[in-house]
């Protein structure tokens, strides 16, 4: 923030989305919106840093190089590998009758220029690739060979408008798997780049989402639209 | 049948004996009751400051907005403010004390432990106690990690650093501060 590093800790709930605040100054921020919401620094946001919600099988493969945040000893018990079933279970405090979706349903939420979407995870494991558009951008949503990573381009090759689907011969291990784009007919790996084909070295521009409870996304986004197939 | 009435009477001139009863002190020392009402003023200042933000920002339950703005506001000042309304609280307490009944200075220790309990409270993170950070994380390479290639991790890259968390360790920590390829970042799940 304006050149200073902060440093943030777990600081209280709000409506199970958590604060923090930094040592610094004491503010306190949002974690889902990155805002300070009260103490000096109110009003300040931070910068979002693109991010990836992957299998440590999909990012092994990807990243050879990379390294793993290592478990701290004395709390390995605390570990939940299970941790969505379990936090499934547990009560919501706010939710929104009406809409079509229930407050524990998954959600890939996105925001371009301020218009927000929320894609249930059911129809995108059902439907990917999905191709969208949201506030003119054009969008392609795919999950990743293991069914359980995700990432979002924007579905444009060198500014026009592309369409993507799956390789047919994919297979069901994944070893195949890959997106072929309809102008080009080029093949692209999850990680948005052309790996064959005319379009070969490019890669697609990447949108960051979220993957969220419905209640917490659509309490944070509001005006959002829900993608319909 | 009949044993009671007199064991009643036999109490109450017991109480009346032994003089103990705040009322009665307060009715021989009129010039304490101000003190009282500054004394008890301090303790509920002291005490607020720590469990009104508190009752607010506890999970599981919803959160107003005006509420928590309360809460935070309160919260920012607590640490200040239960130091110094508990030191007045201490010293009105002292100012009391000599011409307190017992049932009197029994309110007021009571009072004290909790007024310092706030004030302990006030400057502890308890949220840290449910979910510990971690303070200088350490890294493995991939290929030293345990870890099954279906669990979830959020990564990040940032020039040539690459980064995985793992999100089971993340859902317990939930805040973690890093550096990535030079850049400071805040890890949160």
């Amino acid at each position: 923030m304006n050149g200073r590093a902060l440093h943030f800790y777990l600081a209280g709930i709000n409506n199970q989305n958590f604060l923090m605040r930094d040592q610094e100054t004491g503010s306190w921020w949002q974690q889902i919106t990155g805002k300070a919401i009260y103490g000096p620094l109110q009003g300040a946001a931070l910068d979002l840093v693109l991010s990836d919600e992957l299998t440590f099988g999909e990012w092994r493969s990807e990243s050879p190089s990379g390294q793993v945040l290592a478990p701290v000893a004395k709390y390995t018990k605390e570990y939940d590998s299970n941790w969505e079933p379990d936090v499934a279970k547990l009560p919501v405090v706010i939710s929104f009758p009406g809409t079509e979706l229930k407050s524990r349903d998954v959600v890939v939420g996105l925001s371009i220029n301020g218009a927000a979407r929320a894609y249930p995870w059911e129809t995108l494991a059902k439907q990917s690739p999905v191709l969208d558009r949201v506030n003119g951008t054009p969008l392609l949503l795919v999950l990743g060979p293991d069914g359980k990573s995700f990432r979002v381009f924007v579905s444009r090759i060198d500014g026009r408008d592309a369409e993507f689907f799956l390789q047919a011969d994919a297979g069901s291990d994944g070893k195949q798997w890959a997106l072929v784009d309809a102008t080009t007919a080029s093949q692209w790996n999850f990680q948005g780049c052309a790996t064959s084909g005319f379009s070969q070295g490019k890669c697609l521009d990447r949108i960051p989402a979220l993957k969220d409870y419905w209640f917490d996304w659509r309490n944070y986004h509001p005006e959002t639209t829900i993608y319909k197939h | 049948m009949s044993a009671s009435p007199p064991e009643l009477n036999s109490g109450s001139t017991e109480l009346q004996s032994t003089n103990w009863h705040p009322m009665y002190r307060r009715e021989a020392n009129r010039p304490s009751s101000w003190l009282w009402t500054v004394f008890w003023l301090c303790a509920i200042i002291a005490i607020s400051l720590f469990f009104v933000p508190a009752f607010i920002i506890r999970p599981f339950r919803h959160q107003a907005p005006r509420a928590l703005l309360l809460a935070m506001a309160l919260r920012q000042r607590a640490s200040v403010g239960t130091l110094i309304a508990g030191v007045a609280c201490f010293i009105f307490a002292f100012a009391l004390w000599r011409n307190a009944g017992r049932w009197a200075k029994s309110l007021i220790a009571i009072a004290l432990v909790v007024v310092t309990f706030s004030a302990v409270m006030a400057r502890l993170n308890y949220f840290e106690w449910m979910f510990h950070p971690i303070d200088g994380p350490q890294f493995l390479a991939q290929s030293d990690s345990k870890l099954d290639g279906k669990e979830m991790i959020m990564a990040v890259r940032l020039g040539d650093d690459a980064r995985a968390y793992p999100i089971s360790q993340m859902a317990y920590h939930h805040v973690l501060n890093d550096v990535v390829g030079g850049v400071p970042i805040a890890v949160t799940y």
